[in-house]
């Protein structure tokens, strides 16, 4: 993209380009952190009808439970057939803000590389060589909800143009905002997206070198977390409809 | 060259902090929490209404009494005209100026999202068509990748922008109030209530409490049949509710029914509309032979009566319950 000199809004796009050069230090790592916590969010939004399932089952052995004695028996009521709703989204709100706590929140302290493609591989080398538990779980987790963050927030961009250029310019919104989405998903993922990827393998390699080498360690560490993000991400690879902004 | 990189990684990040900043519910936490801090006013949803790609559904104190037992594309259309209800005049009629229609009714409203239906694929695209308009159905419909028919309400609000979400909820209620509308019953007309919904004195425990559903009295062994189709949740026994079966009929309705001797499905099957589910018992916590039958609605539960244009013969007093 490059900006000539001479007129003048290039010179103004020059000096916002410096700005946003002295500037990145503070925007990265809240833009890292915000993307994934968008994905976690659709992630979270799109697994609450599991929730809502493993919310029934749960109840059903709750009341089974708590209706043999006639003290406990009234707090069959507790959870409801109605509630079960509400209950399925507390339930996905709190999954989805531990998730922030293992993901989105860490990213505030990334601290970005020259060479990014270099500390990935570097990282992604020593991950194959020894494995553990956080250096799989949180690069894929953080990976899969990016991606799904980044569809998210391409759609919002999509739709928001669509609607609200229509007026103005016609049927020519529909096409601005197709476009400016594809660009949009295709700048997170390769931009931010990637970025966080790598941030997550750094903060995971660098807690996976502090426990001593032994196979269980190495397995046990992070699992209660992996396990908490696994079908999360799951969903998100499941919300993120690539496909669908090149249709 | 990094200069224009950093150009766009700002660009980039403004979005991704505007998508977490009003589209998340952390993001919802921090901006109350910052109009706290400086006492500002916070117009701040909910946070659990950020689920479900905010299809919420409003609260109706009284839905619209039906007049006649309803076919399911009559029953849509009162659904959608207890929606309409709820909003002002103004937007009313901008929604049936956009829609074609003169009259408001049920019987027109029905016959616009049947016809809708055909074109869009499915109901919950008509519906949104009628609240939110043929373009943002269209659009909904075409990224939500399901093309022709499939995709819930909630896989289409999750397509549109937030400027949507009010019309979005009243396509929800519409949708809910129609799926209720169009509910069967499951026992024989002639079986009377025992107990009505609402506030009443508990026959065994004695305190007053919220009877949530009706009580009807019929011998142990007659066949309970599913109000409408839907997939079987819950099939399962514990001591207060005894034997009981509940139904998800989509769109946030569900119908259970408590107290019974045998239950015949089983959770995760699909039910037809008057399939016989169980058989009626006096399982529980019970002084008589009866059904407890129950409707769900996404607030909370709704009395069934209210849905049925039949009302079944009372019984002044006594009850069976809970
Ligand atoms: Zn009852």
């Amino acid at each position: 993209m490059p900006v000539p000199a001479t007129d003048p809004p290039a010179g103004a796009l020059d000096a916002a380009a410096r700005l946003a050069d002295r500037l990145r230090w503070f925007f990265l790592p809240l833009a890292l952190c915000a993307l994934v916590a968008v994905g976690v969010h659709t992630a979270a939004d799109v697994v609450g009808e599991i929730i809502l399932r493993m919310v029934d089952a749960a109840d059903a052995a709750f009341d089974g439970l708590v209706s043999r004695w006639s003290v406990t028996a009234p707090l069959v009521d507790l959870v409801g057939p109605s509630q079960r709703i509400f209950f399925a989204r507390a339930v996905a709100l709190l999954w989805e803000l531990a998730a922030d706590a293992l993901l989105a929140l860490p990213m505030l302290g990334y601290d970005e590389r020259a060479d990014e493609v270099k500390r990935f591989r570097e990282l992604a080398a020593k991950a194959r060589v020894r494995p553990t538990t956080l250096r799989v779980a949180h690069p894929f987790a953080t990976g899969a909800v990016a991606l799904a963050g980044s569809c998210a927030v391409g759609r919002l961009l999509e739709g928001t143009l669509h609607f609200g250029l229509r007026g103005a310019i016609g049927s020519a919104a529909d096409a601005l905002a197709r476009g400016c989405a594809l660009a949009a998903v295709l700048g997170l993922v390769s931009f931010i997206a990637w970025r966080a990827v790598v941030y997550a393998l750094v903060r995971a390699d660098a807690r996976s070198d502090r426990i001593p080498f032994r196979r269980a360690r190495a397995f046990t560490v992070g699992l209660p977390g992996a396990l908490l993000l696994l079908p999360l991400a799951l969903a998100a690879l499941r919300a993120a409809p690539l496909l669908s902004f090149l249709r | 060259m990094r200069r224009a990189r950093s150009l766009a990684d700002l660009v980039l990040a403004a979005l991704c902090l505007w998508a977490a900043w009003y589209h998340t519910p952390p993001g919802a936490l921090l901006r109350t929490a910052f109009a706290r801090l400086f006492g500002a006013r916070s117009a701040t949803p909910p946070l659990l209404s950020y689920y479900g790609a905010g299809a919420r559904t409003f609260q109706l104190a009284e839905p619209l009494p039906p007049r006649a037992v309803l076919s399911p594309g009559a029953a849509l259309g009162l659904g959608a005209q207890s929606a309409l209800e709820r909003t002002s005049p103004a937007d009313r009629a901008q929604v049936l100026a956009r829609a074609g229609l003169r009259s408001g009714s049920a019987d027109a409203l029905g016959d616009w999202i049947g016809r809708e239906a055909q074109r869009q694929g499915s109901r919950e695209a008509a519906v949104l068509s009628l609240f939110c308009g043929e373009e943002a159905a269209r659009f909904a419909r075409e990224r939500s990748g399901s093309g022709r028919g499939g995709a819930s309400l909630e896989e289409l609000a999750r397509q549109l922008p937030p400027l949507y979400a009010d019309r979005v909820a009243l396509a929800a209620t519409a949708l809910t109030l129609g799926t209720a509308y169009a509910l069967g019953w499951p026992l024989p007309d002639s079986a009377q209530v025992t107990s009505p919904f609402g506030v009443r004195a508990h026959p065994l425990l004695g305190a007053r409490r919220f009877h949530s559903g009706i009580d009807l009295g019929i011998p142990v062994g007659t066949p309970v049949r599913a109000a409408a189709e839907g997939i079987v949740r819950r099939a399962s026994d514990d001591r207060v509710s005894g034997r009981l079966v509940l139904v998800d009929h989509g769109s946030g309705v569900s119908t259970v029914y408590c107290h019974n001797d045998a239950l015949l499905v089983a959770p995760g099957e699909v039910v037809t509309r008057g399939q016989v589910i169980a058989l009626s018992g006096n399982s529980g916590l019970s002084t008589g032979p009866h059904l407890h039958y129950q409707l769900d609605l996404p607030r909370g539960p709704a009395d069934p009566l209210l849905f049925r244009a039949a009302r079944p013969p009372q019984l002044a007093s006594g009850g069976t319950e809970p």
